[in-house]
């Protein structure tokens, strides 16, 4: 029942309340059904997942605070293998250099893999305003493009959609008359996207590590698109957050086996590429050309607060997927391109000076920390969360509903004044609050009732045992 | 960082009863003290004990969280364990107030009393060494293990001892690691959400249709029974320490609303 | 300032004040392995094992490769230079060809290519641009058959990172092209093969 007291407007509650049951339920089946695979799958195959889970944690950790380093060498090792290296300050800055390697090599139509930093950047928008045509290639990403829409989830962008729902967009997009069969969808995507590659100068993707030692990016996949856009097109552009690198191919061992679990429940992704740098002269097929643009995008302003350890993250989206919020809520409710926990932390810190617009992002949580027991990097998120509060808190950030602390503080440090407090409590067993204009209690109230006020009770009984045991000191 | 494994395991123990025992669940809180006699301890009540301070933490209002957490602290000064029949209150001692105090000078003495809290199950377990529960309770039941336990001793440790009790079934039930929807100051400034959760949470329990749903923290168990008596489900609850305290006297359970 | 510059002069401040830098862990060779690969005794029997838990169709030999294509109707099956000595006993029953142009990509039913290796752990085929030059080919019709020679199967991810190849593309084939985008739903050969097999030579 949606709660209408006159506290309740936090906007992911409010969210909540107005998302269609059949949306919330299939978000919820998705996430759950996720989240048991991981469970089993990491259960069946490791003996203490937990160890590995810290481990990988402490290698992202010691790369992000070597990065200068291992962001060096990364750029040396691919440059050393014919690869070029570009650097972006801000997100326009990162889709400038595409537009102007596009343009310089008479580029205008290009093929995207499934990237969460060219969301982030809205990398589609503006190569659509210099007049170059960007097709997201993974099949999700691409009804997401056709809609007008944004990803709900980082691994699964359209869970908030239905066969229904897809069959039309569809059809007004003049892929065949109306029909939801999964199957078709599929096959119909195939073939439409299949033109695409063929026609398209350049394929951009992102990347999900970096190797510092070799230069490799690693990109994984199910479907394989990112593979058939550096197939035959001429020239590949990867976008990369500058803290994705990792120092080692050894260091992968432990990150992919965890990725795949993580994120579906496989062993590994159908996919997984490793490209450190253009085809060589006597081979038939692969780009010319490689790009690789480093993004900055306020990743050293997360890295300079005391939230760094989320850039730890390789988006799994497990911690979407076992988020009792999220679960309810759905993606959109973020308001951001990373929802979830890990979005309630990265999306504010990313905003720089919007950080008041999403500063709510933090509150919509229980810190139940479900969240940070399965993230295979083992971020500490509710920490981070509660950090973030903080800062809201110090920057005068209104938050609706949530109770103001001084009084407590004063009740809380005067153990005078709480015994009496505990004493006097019982008043409320006599008043009619859900009546009253009590606006804290009244949301409480509105769904749930309020036990029995027995304040003081519990020590009257201790002093009465004091004789018996003699223990009651202070 | 406490390390939570140098805890201190003497017999003489402070108790730290929670607020929610204080005004409201008086009964939890006498188990908790006869269940620590039972085991042979002397239970020490400081008189001027008030809260963890975690409504003002998870607030982000730390400057009153470290008020309360101050006094708290003097309070239980000395080097015997604290024992708190709450996983929630534990933690706030041992793991937030740690981050509360990052970068205040009186740190260290706030981790000492951190370093010597040990949530009620985990010590009857871990601390004493107590591997099995006398006496008898029959009943099934369905144990729901509090979020802020995760990652601790704590859950293995109660499902151990209920599950020696003689009588006793422990039921398990869908979705068990999910959190009840409670989340202190969360529970009244995302009432939706909260509630949506915790009925998810009663959906799950009243299915596999328990005697009763019991739990080691009384801020999940006073907004799911909340939401049971509003919503009339037939859902009865209570803290594990009442179980262990009436299997002694082959009691069934008085359960809390 | 160039955009490298402020980058790096970004990073450099924003570490700066950390009082101590996490060191770098220890990795041991295997940590990663699942805990039941020090049970499996046999390359080989592993690979086929994992590799149909992947949902890739195994071949012992080239005939029983060949059966499979007949009996799927594939008429036009591509062979690279590298595989030429199937020629003779493939042209008898499929149309062979040997290149591999844009043009034709809908037209060719299967591919069979060269693998670098594979690994036993995962069931995985491991590709590179030297192995199995065209990279279409091994992408783009509905059947693709890597053949991979049992001497190449690394026992694991760790072990197979451990050998790296120095190629600028080393693409690992874990089962077919699948997607659950739609309702959550599996579908194979999104983009890729929708079989995806291997013959074990």
């Amino acid at each position: 029942m949606p709660c209408t007291t006159a506290m309740a407007k936090q906007l992911i509650d409010t969210y909540v309340a107005e998302l269609p049951p059949t949306v919330q339920k299939a978000v919820h089946q998705s996430t759950a059904t996720t989240t048991e695979k991981r469970y089993q799958l990491l259960g069946d195959d490791f003996t203490d997942s937990d160890a590995l889970r810290k481990l990988a944690g402490s290698i992202r950790q010691h790369t992000l605070e070597h990065l200068d380093t291992y962001l060096a060498q990364a750029e040396e090792s691919l440059t050393a293998r014919g690869a070029k290296v570009h650097y972006a300050v801000t997100a326009d800055d990162a889709c400038r250099a595409v537009t102007e390697i596009l343009l310089s090599a008479g580029i205008t139509k290009v093929v995207k893999s499934k990237s969460m930093v060219t969301e982030e950047i809205h990398l589609n928008d503006y190569l659509a305003n210099h007049g170059i045509e960007s097709v997201e290639s993974d099949l999700g990403e691409y009804i997401v493009q056709i809609d007008g829409d944004h990803p709900s989830h980082i691994v699964r962008p359209i869970i908030h959609k239905t066969r229904g729902d897809i069959a039309r967009s569809f059809e007004r997009e003049g892929l065949g008359d109306y029909n939801d069969d999964p199957e078709t969808i599929t096959r119909r995507a195939r073939k439409f996207m299949r033109g695409k590659y063929l026609e398209a100068g350049a394929g951009i993707t992102g990347a999900n590590f970096v190797t510092a030692d070799t230069g490799r990016l690693v990109l994984v996949t199910n479907e394989g698109n990112s593979r058939f856009c550096l197939a035959p097109a001429k020239v590949h552009i990867a976008l990369v957050g500058i803290e994705k690198v990792v120092p080692s191919d050894a260091d992968l061992a432990v990150l992919l086996n965890l990725l795949g679990r993580s994120a579906t429940g496989q062993q590994l992704t159908v996919y997984t590429e490793f490209i450190n740098g253009p085809r060589r002269h006597d081979r038939p097929s692969g780009p010319e050309q490689m790009h690789v643009v480093f993004v900055d995008n306020r990743r050293t302003e997360v890295l300079a607060s005391d939230c760094k350890e989320i850039l730890r993250c390789i988006r799994c989206g497990a911690c979407l997927n076992v988020c009792p919020v999220y679960r309810q809520a759905s993606g959109h409710a973020y308001r951001s391109v990373y929802p979830g926990p890990v979005g309630a932390v990265l999306s504010p810190l990313l905003a720089g000076d919007k950080f008041k617009e999403l500063a709510d992002l933090p509150k919509a949580s229980s810190l139940c920390g479900a969240c940070n027991e399965v993230c295979p990097v083992d971020i500490p998120i509710p920490d981070l969360l509660l950090r973030l509060r903080r800062r809201a808190h110090e920057e005068h950030v209104p938050s609706p509903g949530t109770p103001p602390m001084a009084g407590f503080a004063l009740l809380g440090s005067h153990p005078l004044i709480w015994r009496s407090a505990m004493t006097f409590g019982a008043a409320k067993d006599y008043l009619p609050l859900d009546k009253m204009p009590v606006p804290y209690l009244g949301s409480w109230l509105k769904t749930r009732t309020l036990p029995k006020w027995r304040g003081g009770k519990f020590r009257t009984w201790m002093k009465s045992r004091h004789g018996r045991n003699g223990g009651n000191g202070k | 960082m406490i390390n939570l494994a140098t805890r201190p395991t003497s017999k003489r123990v402070q108790l730290m009863a929670t607020c929610l025992c204080d005004a409201f669940y008086d009964d939890v809180a006498k188990a908790t003290v006869e269940v620590l006699e039972h085991a042979g301890c002397e239970v020490v009540f400081p008189e001027n004990q008030t809260c963890c301070g975690q409504p003002a933490f998870n607030c982000g209002q730390w400057p009153a969280a470290r008020t309360v957490m101050r006094h708290t602290a003097q309070v239980f000064a000395g080097d015997e364990p604290i024992i708190v029949p709450s996983g929630s209150c534990a933690a706030m001692m041992f793991h937030g107030a740690t981050l509360e105090f990052e970068g205040e000078k009186d740190r260290a003495a706030i981790e000492q009393v951190g370093g010597r809290t040990w949530e009620l199950g985990d010590f009857l377990v871990n601390g004493l060494g107590i591997k099995e529960w006398p006496g008898e309770f029959h009943a099934r039941i369905a144990f729901h293990r509090a979020c802020h336990t995760r990652g601790t001793a704590s859950g293995p440790a109660v499902m151990q001892l209920l599950e020696s009790i003689k009588g006793l079934r422990v039921l398990p039930f869908g979705e068990a690691e999910q959190c009840c929807g409670f989340g202190g100051t969360f529970s009244v400034s995302f009432p939706n959400v909260s509630t949506a959760m915790g009925e998810l949470k009663l959906e799950h329990v009243e299915a596999v249709d328990p005697d009763y749903l019991v739990s080691g923290d009384m801020s999940c168990l006073m907004h799911l029974s909340g939401l049971a008596e509003r919503e009339h489900r037939p859902i009865k609850t209570l803290h594990f320490a009442q179980i262990l305290r009436d299997a002694l006297h082959h009691r069934h359970g008085q359960a809390t609303h | 300032m160039t955009a490298r510059e402020k980058v790096f002069s970004g990073i450099k401040s924003a570490l700066a004040p950390l009082p101590e830098r996490e060191a770098r862990p220890a990795v041991p060779h295997g940590v990663a392995d699942p805990q039941w690969l020090a049970g499996e005794a046999d390359n080989v029997a592993l690979f086929k094992k994992r590799a149909k838990v992947a949902g890739t169709l195994c071949f012992d030999t080239p005939g029983g490769c060949l059966s499979w294509l007949y009996e799927q109707q594939a008429k036009t099956v591509y062979l690279p230079e590298a595989l030429a000595s199937l020629d003779a006993k493939f042209a008898e029953f499929v149309q062979l060809t040997h290149d591999y142009t844009r043009g034709r990509v809908d037209e060719i039913d299967a591919a069979l290519t060269l693998a670098h290796g594979a690994i036993a752990e995962t069931g995985t085929i491991i590709l590179t641009d030297e192995s199995t030059p065209d990279r279409l080919a091994a992408l783009a019709p509905w059947t693709h058959i890597a053949v991979v020679r049992k001497d190449t199967i690394h026992r694991s991810v760790a072990d197979a990172l451990a050998a790296m190849p120095d190629d600028p593309n080393i693409i690992w084939v874990t089962g077919p092209s699948k997607t659950a985008d739609v309702e959550g739903i599996l579908i194979q050969g999104v983009h890729g093969p929708g079989v995806q097999g291997c013959l074990l030579v």
